[in-house]
Formats: structure tokens, C-alpha cells, sequence
């Protein structure tokens, strides 16, 4: 049998500050915030490197409380602060719908549109690392020729990958139990082709799935909990960490189908008990008022403040700058190109007299264009844009191409991704013209400079 | 050369911008190779020429019978037997109530059996049939447990060709996948079904029954998920941002700090207006204005942007006030990618994958490459952003100092 989560005599003992609820909760920070597959190394931390990751996590998001820095990370105490932050965590965010997303087992070919986890943020967080020699610049040119290679590489792998998903999705019309989707998927159909599988296909289908690759036993390693019910509103939130091991041993005994299936069952398991969850929260909600009644008043510590502050990475600070930079060179384009029209209208329009017909034509000009521009603001204000769908879309070939309410169209999305694409290339080019002038103007004040030819194609 | 201080970083973003190409790169061509063998003739799993299972016994042909087991292979089988007796009782432990238990008693019959690999004998067959190659498909018995042919019209069926191939009520005794035969008749000398293509008789794969209601009480709930998201109690919302006041006040009731996500999630919405408001202007710089309302018009637009960029650069000083108030720090921890993705998660109403619908390959290929072609250009703005910040910076660092 699995482990399960933690009890909900640790949430109580964890009101009144016990001890030894500490570490129980330190763990489940530590899931929520750092949600990792089993098989990566970093699940199996030692117990004072996750609370120290777990503190930096809550720091660079902002938890208000400074009382959790400063509590030891050994897990010998600080357990009601701990509840603390992951009520903060469920109270900010839909933690447990994420994690269920997250965990996820995709049945169809998935296609991501937004680019949220893309290639384009590079993972290593750039260290200031002062380059021992100095790097020839053709090194760096041959990365980059490398690296439009790759990308060629990539586009004709996915053109092909795409011929061989339509061609799937075409010869398997007609077989789905579910008529929305009416063709199986790659998974689906290797299902039926190798029910039993060997080990090759084992090993094969525990790697990412992402963007049109495919997941066929990705929940593995989450097994399923007890539901929730207001007594126990914690269990769904804990994750089998503690015997990676035992879980895959004993599964790996299952055909892919078993397995598949059982992964399936755990998720809806898991379902029903967020969906409980939700229906019961209040409850939670005011249990936790109580807890916070029980935490003495903190005076503010203004002075103590310097050394908890959430840290800013330095490179950020140079993109503000680069931000600047940019704005502040629009700014000047803006102005030069306003006047200029200002003064031609002012002197062509400038007798047109005061008429009352008039001022009502200006007026109706100034609220259109006041309108435009509202929109245009929205488009940057709002974090997410509510034309273009977030999260991964199940691919489905129609004939027809026809759709519903809630689908997506593959004539839209190509229409928006033309457009983003449009933008993104505007800004490259403005980049790398800014990059030429700032170079060159500082050319001048280094003699000697080699210049370094822009990135591009 | 490069200024020494921007070639580090510039480096490792490069390498990084590699090495994801390569891990995307990995990921297609394992997907590649699924389709790839999808499209091709489906054998029934007797005569499948699949890869040979790993194993220290390269020979996958039976030993003749008549060989008499060495203590090694007698020792090997024992092993074996233990093994497999366990996945019958997990097997059994999984399996649904009522389902015909079809494991085949003279498994202990099959001999010798490459060590590495789990054969079974089929039923009626000790040895193996034909001298076909033991392809050890680890659970060939058993395997009848899960899905066990007992003519019910939901289970995988090959409806109409199946029956003309295998032969008249002959139940194939590995049978193939995805076909099964109405009548699972236990025959002596089995036929090797015939193998099939996709185009052929794709359409008429059916997907087992136990799959389908686990799968579609799966997208049952999320749907049940997705409608409670959007139609949350109030209730509940409003005890949540209370307790986040509480919160707030409880522990000093300073103005809440700048996150570091948050100046983040500022500095992208700054840029994002920067190129929006920049390409409006091209815009209107481009267009020609043919009347007079036009004209105005376009004035006023220009105007509006210019006062707009400087909201943003008022705010950009603002940020900027708050970031040097804090001291610096290095990012210990690589954030996990939906601590702050750019599209903004926590407004999503739909938790499960809505559908997105092609019509044709050629469709789905401009897609797809679209999509490839924003990643990339996201990519080279980044890197282009950080030689720009470094060498830039760099070089003004340098001659600030002189």
C-alpha cells in the first residue's frame, strides 16, 4: 500500500505551532511550489536544501510574512507559519486544479498555441560569470549558425510529423466512442496496436509530452489518494514522494493498457476530490481564520527589513533598462512625428474657423481615437489576452473544419500566430538597428572595437 | 574579440537555446518513430518483426524441444515461473470481477525460454507453433484477462475482415491487437492472422470498453471542473481575499513589496507595449490620408501614442525606484515554468484541453510551422536582448569609468 498524505491531525497540531507537524508541511510546500517528476533527482532533496527552496520560491512571489524566513530549516519548528503560507498559496491561485493540469494524462495529440513553456526562455538562469578568456567571436557565430541549423532541423521534423498525424487521424474516422472527436489519436491508436507492449514501448512513453508528442503513461508516478471530504481537505494535495522506487516497481509488471488505465482511474479519483474540494472550501477558509487568530501580532519590523526582501536577479534589472532604452527611443520618434503633423495640420486646417459643426467633428474624432487606443492599452494591461487560448488543445481532424463554441479553428489560430508574428519581427528588426547604433556610437569612444555583426538570420 | 564581460553570459544562453532545440528534437523523432510504425502493417503480435526485446540471448528461436534444460536454464525458468505467477496475481487483482481467468495451465509447460524475456505458451500449443520466433510478448496468456474475447460487441472487434482471414471460427491464439474475433474458439493449430494496414481497416479499430468509460467519465469531470471554475461561490472568493487581507495586515501591514515575479510580469508587459505602440505608429506613418478627417485622425492617434509611451516610461520609473530600493540577489532556483508564464494562468476557465480543429494536413502543417516560427523569433529576441544588454551595457560601463 502507498504512502498517504498528511493526516488532518497534522493541519490541527499545526494551528497550535506543534513541532512535529513541521516537516510533513515543509514537504508539501515543497510539492506544491516545485511540482517535479519522481524520476528527477531534485525530488529527492534532503529535507533542509526543500525548505530553503521553498522559502526562496515564497519570497520571489511575494508571501508577506517575514516571520517564514527566519524559521530553521531542520523541521523542528515553525509548523503554524508553514500552514500559513500554503493557505496563502490555495488562496492566491487555483493550486489544486494546476497541479491536476499539471499531472495530467493526455489521451489525444496535443498542440500547445500560446508559448508560455516554449523554447524561447531558455532554462539556465544566466550566472555573472566574468569569462576567464575572452571568447572568439566566431565561436560565438558557429553556436549560432548551429543553432538556425537545429531550428531547420526542427520545422522539417514537425512538417513531417504533421503528414503522419493527418494521415492517422484520417484512416481512424469514424472509430471513437466519442463522436466530438471522432478519429483516435496516437496514443489511442497505439493502444490497440500493442496492447501488452514490451519494454522498448515502456521506456519510450514515460518521456515529456509536449506539443504534439505523446504522454502515454505520464501520470505514472502520482498515485492515487484518498478523496477529500471537509474532515480531510489536505490528502489530494500530497504526492507520492517517498517510495519512487516501490511505486514503479510494482507497476512496471502492468501492460501499458493496465497501466494506462489505472493512471486514469487515479485522475479521476483525484477530480472527484478537488471537485469536493471546492464544493466544501468555505469551511477551510474559516478553520484558517481561526489559525490566524492564534498568531500572536507582529509588530512591523521596518529595520529588519532589508535582509528579507525578495531578490531581484541582476540581469532583470538590465532589461528594465533595456525597456527604458526602447520607450525612450519610441518617445522621441513620437514627438518628432506628432509635431511634425501638428504643424502642417495646424497651418492647412488652422482657418477652418470654430463652427459649431466642427467642434462636434473634432469631438467625434477625439472619442474614436480616445476608444482605439483604450483597446490598444487593454492589449498590454491585460496579462492574458483573451483571443489567444492558454494551455494545450486537443488536435481533431474534420472534414468540414466545423467547430464549437468552445473549439478552436485552425484558420483563427493561424490568422493570430501570422499576426504575433508580424509583431515579433517588427521588434526584432528595432533590436538589432539598436544594437548597430549603440555600437556604433560608442565606436567611437573605443578605438579599436571589433563589431560584432548582430544576431539574425 | 568580445568584451569579456558579455561573452559568458551570451554563451550560455546560446548553449541553452541548443539544448532545448536538441531535447525537442529527441521528443519529435520518439514520436516520429510511433507514427512511423503506426502507418505501417499492424502484425498480429505472433509475427510482429518488432525490435527483439532486450536480453542477454540474442537467438530467438526456440531450442528444440528436445534438448534437455541445462540447471542454468532450469534455474532461469524457476525464476521465471516466480516472476510470472506474480503478474497473474496482480493481474488477477486488477482484472474486473467475472472476467474469464484465461491464463493457460500448461505455462509451465514452455520450456526453455530465453532467459530475459516472458513467453508465454499459447493454450493448446506446448511449445511453440510453427517454429515461429518466440517474440517474447511478455504477457501473452494473461494478456486474455484484460481484454477477454467473450463476443461482446463492445470490445475490440474486427467486424468484418477478420473473420475471412483467420479462418472460420479459429481464435488466433495471440491475438492480434485490436482484433479480436467474435467467437474466441480455442483451435490446435492456430493461424497466423494477417497483418493489416491503418488505411485499410483503420476505421474500423474499436477502442475497449473499460478504456472508453474510464475516459469518458475523465473528461466528465474535468468538464464538471472547468463550469465550477468559472462560477465560483462568492462566497468562498470573498472569504479567500479577506483571509489574504488578514493576512496582510497580520504581518506588518507595510505596502505589500514588489515580488520579483511581479516586476517581471511588469517588464514583459512594458516591452509588449513598446512593440505594440510601435507598430501603430508604423501604421500610422504609412497610411496616406486622403481627407482631412483623416488627417486629424491620424494626428491625434500620434499624439495619444506619445502620451501613452510616457505612462509607460513614468511607470517604468516607478519600477525602477522599487527595484534599487532592494538589494539584488542571484535567482537560487530555476522558477517552475507556470510560477509566471506570459499568457497568465490563473484566469483559465478551461483545465482540460479544448479542441482544436484542422481540416487538412496542409492546415496543420502552416500551424504548426507558425507556431515553430513564433517560438524561434521569441528565441532570437531574447538572445538579441541580452547581447544588447551586455555589450551595450558593457561598453558603457567601460566608458563611464574612463
Amino acid at each position: 500500500s502507498l504512502p498517504s498524505g498528511p493526516s488532518p491531525e497534522i493541519f490541527r497540531r499545526a494551528k497550535f505551532d506543534r513541532p512535529e507537524a513541521t516537516p510533513a508541511l515543509w514537504q508539501l510546500l515543497f510539492r506544491v511550489l516545485a511540482p517535479l517528476p519522481l524520476d528527477n533527482p531534485l525530488a529527492s532533496l534532503a529535507p533542509e536544501v526543500q525548505a530553503r527552496l521553498v522559502k526562496s520560491a515564497l519570497r520571489s512571489q511575494g508571501y508577506p510574512r517575514l516571520a517564514l524566513a527566519q524559521l530553521p530549516e531542520d523541521g523542528s519548528q515553525g509548523s503554524r507559519e508553514l500552514l500559513l503560507a500554503l493557505s496563502w498559496l490555495l488562496a492566491r491561485g487555483p493550486v489544486p486544479e494546476q497541479m491536476l493540469a499539471q499531472t495530467r494524462v493526455p489521451l489525444g495529440d496535443e498542440m500547445t498555441v500560446c508559448q508560455c513553456e516554449a523554447l524561447a526562455s531558455p532554462g539556465p538562469p544566466a550566472p555573472q560569470v566574468r569569462a576567464e578568456d575572452p571568447v572568439d567571436v566566431r565561436y560565438v557565430q558557429w553556436l549560432m549558425g548551429k543553432l538556425r541549423f537545429r531550428w531547420r532541423q526542427l520545422v522539417s521534423s514537425q512538417q513531417e510529423q504533421c503528414t503522419l498525424l493527418s494521415k492517422i487521424h484520417l484512416y481512424t474516422s469514424g472509430c471513437h466512442g466519442d463522436q466530438s472527436l471522432g478519429h483516435l489519436s496516437v496514443a489511442e491508436a497505439e493502444m490497440l496496436r500493442d496492447p501488452e507492449g514490451g519494454q522498448q514501448v515502456r521506456g519510450f512513453w514515460s518521456g515529456n509530452p509536449q506539443n504534439l508528442d505523446l504522454a502515454y503513461l505520464k501520470g505514472l508516478h502520482f498515485s492515487c489518494t484518498p478523496g477529500m471530504g471537509p474532515r480531510t481537505f489536505w490528502k489530494d494535495l500530497w504526492l507520492v514522494c517517498e517510495q519512487p522506487g516501490l511505486l514503479l516497481g510494482d507497476w512496471s509488471l502492468l501492460s501499458p493498457l493496465r497501466a494506462l488505465l489505472r493512471t486514469l482511474e487515479c485522475e479521476n479519483r483525484r477530480l472527484e476530490a478537488v471537485l469536493t474540494w471546492r464544493r466544501t472550501e468555505l469551511v477551510f477558509w474559516q478553520w484558517m481564520d481561526t489559525v490566524l487568530d492564534t498568531c500572536a501580532p507582529r509588530a512591523p519590523a521596518a529595520a529588519s527589513q532589508g535582509t528579507f526582501l525578495p531578490g531581484i536577479p541582476e540581469h532583470r534589472g538590465g532589461e528594465l533598462e533595456l525597456v527604458a532604452w526602447e520607450l525612450r527611443a519610441l518617445q522621441e520618434e513620437l514627438q518628432e512625428a506628432a509635431e511634425c503633423r501638428r504643424a502642417a495640420w495646424e497651418a492647412k486646417a488652422g482657418g477652418c474657423g470654430r463652427g459649431p459643426e466642427w467642434s462636434a467633428v473634432r469631438r467625434a474624432s477625439r472619442e474614436a481615437v480616445e476608444k482605439e487606443l483604450g483597446a490598444l492599452q487593454r492589449c498590454w494591461e491585460q496579462d492574458r489576452d483573451p483571443a489567444q487560448p492558454h494551455g494545450p488543445h486537443r488536435l481533431v481532424r474534420r472534414e468540414d473544419g466545423a467547430a464549437g463554441d468552445w473549439d478552436l479553428r485552425a484558420a483563427e489560430v493561424i490568422r493570430t500566430l501570422r499576426s504575433q508574428e508580424a509583431c515579433l519581427e517588427a521588434v526584432l528588426h528595432q533590436l538589432q538597428g539598436q544594437c548597430r547604433q549603440g555600437l556604433a556610437r560608442l565606436a567611437g569612444a573605443l578605438p579599436g572595437l571589433i563589431w560584432i555583426p548582430p544576431l539574425g538570420r | 574579440m568580445l568584451p569579456r564581460d558579455c561573452s559568458g553570459r551570451l554563451v550560455a544562453e546560446l548553449q541553452g537555446a541548443l539544448d532545448a532545440c536538441a531535447e525537442r528534437q529527441l521528443q519529435l523523432e520518439q514520436s516520429l518513430r510511433v507514427c512511423r510504425r503506426l502507418l505501417q502493417a499492424w502484425e498480429p503480435t505472433g509475427t510482429r518483426a518488432s525490435e527483439p526485446p532486450p536480453g542477454p540471448e540474442t537467438n530467438e528461436e526456440d531450442p528444440p524441444p528436445a534438448c534437455t534444460p541445462s540447471p542454468q536454464d532450469l534455474k532461469e525458468l524457476e525464476f521465471l515461473t516466480q516472476a510470472l505467477e506474480k503478474a497473474v496475481r496482480v493481474r488477477r487483482g486488477i482484472t474486473k470481477a467475472g472476467e474469464t481467468d484465461k491464463v493457460p495451465s500448461p505455462r509451465s509447460r514452455s520450456t526453455v525460454a530465453p532467459p530475459g524475456t516472458i513467453a508465454f505458451a499459447p493454450p493448446q500449443n506446448p511449445g511453440r507453433a510453427g517454429g515461429r520466433a518466440s517474440d517474447a510478448r511478455p504477457t501473452k496468456g494473461p494478456c486474455q484477462t484484460t481484454v477477454p474475447p467473450k463476443g461482446h460487441s463492445e470490445r475490440q472487434l474486427l467486424s468484418l475482415g477478420h473473420k475471412t482471414r483467420v479462418g472460420t471460427g479459429a481464435r488466433a491464439p495471440r491475438p492480434g491487437p485490436g482484433l479480436r474475433d467474435q467467437q474466441m474458439a480455442p483451435s490446435a493449430a492456430p493461424q497466423a492472422p494477417k497483418a493489416f494496414t491503418l488505411k485499410e481497416k483503420g476505421h474500423l479499430l474499436r477502442l475497449p470498453a473499460a478504456f472508453r468509460k474510464v475516459a469518458s467519465q475523465n473528461a466528465s469531470l474535468w468538464a464538471q471542473l472547468s463550469s465550477m471554475q468559472t462560477s465560483d461561490s462568492t462566497d468562498a472568493t470573498a472569504a479567500k481575499t479577506q483571509f489574504l487581507q488578514n493576512m496582510q495586515t497580520a504581518s506588518g501591514g507595510s505596502q505589500p513589496r514588489l515580488s520579483a515575479e511581479e516586476v517581471e510580469a511588469e517588464t514583459r508587459r512594458l516591452w509588449k507595449a513598446c512593440s505594440l505602440l510601435r507598430l501603430r505608429m508604423r501604421e500610422e506613418l504609412s497610411a496616406a490620408p486622403t481627407d482631412w478627417m483623416q488627417e486629424y485622425r491620424c494626428l491625434l492617434t500620434l499624439e495619444g501614442l506619445q502620451a501613452m509611451v510616457g505612462q509607460c516610461l513614468h511607470r517604468l520609473q516607478e519600477l525602477r525606484a522599487a527595484v534599487a530600493e532592494q538589494p539584488p540577489r542571484p535567482c537560487p532556483v530555476r522558477r517552475p515554468p507556470r510560477a509566471s508564464p506570459s499568457c497568465g494562468g490563473g484566469a483559465d476557465p478551461a483545465w482540460s484541453p479544448q479542441l482544436l480543429v484542422y481540416s487538412s494536413t496542409q492546415e496543420l502543417q502552416t500551424l504548426a510551422a507558425l507556431r515553430l516560427r513564433v517560438a524561434m523569433l521569441e528565441q532570437q529576441i531574447h538572445l538579441e536582448k541580452v547581447l544588447l544588454e551586455e555589450e551595450v551595457g558593457g561598453l558603457e560601463r567601460r566608458r563611464t569609468r574612463r
